[in-house]
């Protein structure tokens, strides 16, 4: 094991071990707020055995998961063929830009309320504030993807012969991809973000809503428990976002 | 398809003709949209009335203040977090660039922190601070501790390993390397650190007042919505994102001017 | 007393699965106010012995002493003029030179004092408030050598300190070293490539060999100096006397020597 991921895991321990010594142990910390790792074990049998917050863990995660992925799904697919488009053409760029700009800088969060006034607090809210926080990100990062190509490799294409459509589908695009999945990768980051935020706010089911109740019946190791498994799912879908895009984007430096 | 990917690329008048024309029919659909009555006045209003909204709360104060005073509520609570985050932020990620011990003990915390959605600590903020102003700071602070981290740290990696040695061999003791060595010479990085985290920062802000506060610009479009005041809304969204705006306009400038005073840095 | 001391140094830096050894066993001495000068092929480990004796790399066996103490890590007593100056970039010229001052807690007003004194002493008097970047690579090593002067250090130790500089700048920074080091000497440790600069500016001259370096000549330039009294002429007149010449050769022939038997080894 190479010195540095030692040290790592020695320090991760070490802070494992005060905190246990702290809460559990000492009980220097009040548990009323400050849940110890067996508050936070227990918490976590709880809720995977006979559920809170109006389910056990599975199908909480799930229920969130489902809003982050559909939510993602529809930015990535109206945001990066936006990109793709302004970045291809300038005049399409100068049309749209406009209403992207005024857009553009209010923050993801503040189209929650809007959102709850237009459709509540059905599912379909917390979709759109999603998309709205997903869609930025894929965007931007597609349309300065495109644009950032070498143009030398565009040379090499017109040189040889081929169309605009070909150059388009065979070079701007590929050349592209690597820009393009770090906005997607943004993107992801973003939804779940928004999804964490809107189910605060107000959800009927989700990890969200765990953390929320938990956070009124001052529950502190299940606002914890909500937390790890957001991050966890958190860190599962950017793996597989990764593995996605070693798949399409082969030719990338790793 | 072939008409927009013409080889020619459009003069400047056109492109500009084309904003124009863009940014009318924003205004102009919405404007119909909000007329037609195909949706409720509840809905989507007008953008003549969203205008309306704003200027009132200007003059006439809204859920406690008015709309500047609860943009500076909003503002102070984000300087507090943002100068926290900032302040320890910065000497960390040098000094983990400095001292490879500590990078290799802080790192892989960190990148476990990172995973977690800064709006995630809201219950708990809330939690410790309860309606205090300490609930908000902290959640600022995750959200802008984690770009003045990197940068600075990036920038640190970045700086000439020789101008290190020479500083040492001239008898420079650590903290002397890392504020007039490390800090200038990351100093490009550690600014566009401290934009990025600016925005997140503040985008975390209106989240948390979203959910615990009572004032602020947030607060306001928590209770545009409870009173079904679409208008109230957008015209507060409007004013959250020109704020935002503008901290990021200001931060881009600070960091040209650095980037033009020191640029021949490495 | 700020004599270096070399004992019995060996270096080996791992190189991904195996290891490389850039220094077996070397032994030197540099008595107190000597200019030595070390030539050798590329990668001989010359400048990893001057990193040692600077504090910033450690042998991994063999001890370091400079005027009796062991080194421990760098510090103000051993400058190093690098290669490429190591200006700071984002400080004048003045606050560079004043930098290590600055360090030692000298206050403000004696820093500009002695900043001047040290501008003047390498002709670059006024250029204060430039920065480095206004300068051309000859007046940057000028800085850089005066940054290190004026700590007056026990030890100075220049790592190639001119080869990043065009010919003819070169030969004036040459003599310009050889008017301070008369004006005020110290013990010096210059690695170079050039054999001529190696003559020229130095007492003594080691050359190193190849991988794994090891000492393969020790010779002494100061008596024909003398004899032939270089320094009341020009650099190229110097060149050209006689026991200049030999002395070039000699150590020319040795490097050949080294640079042969890496080849053969090579081809092996």
């Amino acid at each position: 094991m190479k010195p540095k991921t030692a040290i790592g895991l020695a320090t991760v321990l070490v802070l494992l071990l005060a905190w246990y010594l702290a809460t559990d142990v000492a009980g220097l910390i009040d548990r009323q707020r400050f849940p110890s790792p067996g508050d936070i074990w227990t918490a976590g049998a709880q809720i995977m055995t006979r559920g809170y917050a109006g389910g056990t863990l599975v199908p909480q995660a799930l229920y969130s998961l489902r809003l982050v992925v559909l939510g993602f799904l529809v930015a990535a697919g109206t945001g990066v063929p936006l990109g793709i488009l302004m970045g291809l053409s300038r005049r399409f760029e100068a049309l749209v830009n406009p209403a992207f700009l005024l857009v553009r800088p209010i923050p993801p969060l503040a189209w929650i309320p809007l959102a709850i006034v237009w459709l509540g607090l059905a599912d379909s809210a917390k979709v759109l504030v999603i998309w709205f926080a997903a869609f930025v990100p894929a965007v931007i990062n597609s349309h300065t993807g495109i644009r950032n190509v070498d143009r030398t490799l565009i040379a090499a294409g017109r040189v040889h012969g081929a169309s605009q459509a070909r150059i388009v589908w065979d070079v701007l695009i590929p050349g592209a991809m690597p820009m393009i999945f770090t906005g997607l990768r943004l993107s992801l980051q973003a939804s779940w973000t928004t999804l964490v935020a809107a189910e605060l706010i107000g959800a009927v089911l989700g990890l969200g809503k765990v953390m929320s109740t938990a956070y009124r019946d001052i529950y502190p190791a299940m606002i914890a428990v909500g937390m790890i498994t957001v991050a966890l799912l958190g860190a599962l879908t950017t793996k597989v976002l990764d593995l996605i895009e070693r798949r399409v984007v082969p030719w990338r430096q790793y | 398809m072939a008409a927009i990917l013409s080889a020619a690329r459009g003069s400047r008048r056109e492109l500009a003709l084309l904003s124009l024309l863009g940014a009318a029919l924003f205004f102009g659909f919405w404007q119909m949209l909000a007329i037609s009555g195909l949706v409720s006045k509840f809905v989507l209003p007008s953008p003549g009335e969203v205008l309306i909204a704003a200027l009132t709360m200007m003059v006439e104060p809204f859920a406690g203040n008015t709309i500047q005073g609860h943009v500076a509520a909003s503002l102070g609570r984000w300087a507090m977090g943002f100068g926290l985050a900032a302040a320890i932020g910065v000497p960390l990620g040098l000094a983990m660039g400095y001292w490879r011990l500590l990078d290799a003990m802080v790192s892989p915390v960190f990148e476990a922190y990172r995973y977690i959605a800064p709006l995630a600590w809201v219950p708990f903020a809330a939690l410790w601070f309860g309606t205090g102003i300490g609930g908000p700071v902290m959640v600022i602070f995750t959200g802008a501790f984690a770009p003045c981290v990197l940068n600075a740290y990036r920038g640190a990696n970045l700086v000439e390993r020789h101008l290190v040695e020479a500083a040492r061999t001239l008898g420079a003791g650590s903290i002397r390397v890392m504020a007039e060595v490390l800090l200038p010479g990351a100093l490009p990085s550690v600014v566009s650190g401290l934009r990025v985290g600016a925005g997140l920062g503040w985008q975390s802000l209106i989240g948390a007042e979203l959910i615990v506060v009572s004032s602020g610009i947030g607060y306001v479009l928590v209770q545009g919505q409870s009173n079904l005041a679409p208008e109230i809304v957008i015209a507060a969204m409007v004013a959250v994102g020109l704020t935002g705006l503008l901290i990021d306009i200001a931060l881009r400038l600070a960091e040209a001017r650095i980037r033009q005073r020191w640029g021949q840095t490495p | 007393m700020s004599d270096i001391v070399f004992e019995a140094i060996t270096k080996v830096f791992p190189r991904g699965g195996s290891s490389f050894t850039a220094l077996a066993d070397v032994s030197l001495e540099i008595p107190d106010k000597q200019f030595l000068a070390i030539v050798g092929p590329s990668g001989c480990g010359k400048t990893t012995l001057l990193r040692m004796a600077a504090g910033l790399e450690v042998p991994s066996s063999g001890i370091v002493r400079v005027g009796g103490r062991r080194v421990n890590g760098p510090g103000a007593d051993r400058a190093v003029v690098f290669q490429q100056f190591a200006l700071f970039p984002w400080k004048t010229v003045g606050e560079n030179i004043a930098f290590g001052l600055k360090c030692k807690g000298v206050p403000r007003a004696r820093r500009d004092e002695l900043t001047r004194d040290y501008l003047a002493l390498m002709g670059m008097s006024g250029t204060e408030d430039n920065y480095p970047h206004q300068l051309s690579g000859g007046m940057q090593q000028r800085v850089a050598i005066a940054r290190s002067y004026a700590i007056e250090p026990q030890v100075l130790l220049m790592d190639e300190p001119f080869g990043s500089l065009d010919a003819q700048t070169r030969m004036v920074m040459q003599e310009e070293l050889i008017r301070i080091s008369r004006v005020n000497p110290r013990t010096v440790l210059f690695i170079t490539h050039s054999v001529e600069e190696a003559v020229y500016l130095a007492d003594r001259v080691v050359v190193l060999g190849r991988s794994p370096g090891r000492v393969t000549d020790v010779i002494d330039i100061r008596p024909v100096r003398e004899a032939e009294r270089w320094d009341k002429v020009a650099s190229e007149e110097a060149m050209e006397m006689p026991g200049f010449g030999h002395l070039r050769a000699r150590i020319w022939r040795q490097l050949r020597q080294e640079m042969q038997i890496s080849r053969t080894v090579a081809e092996v």
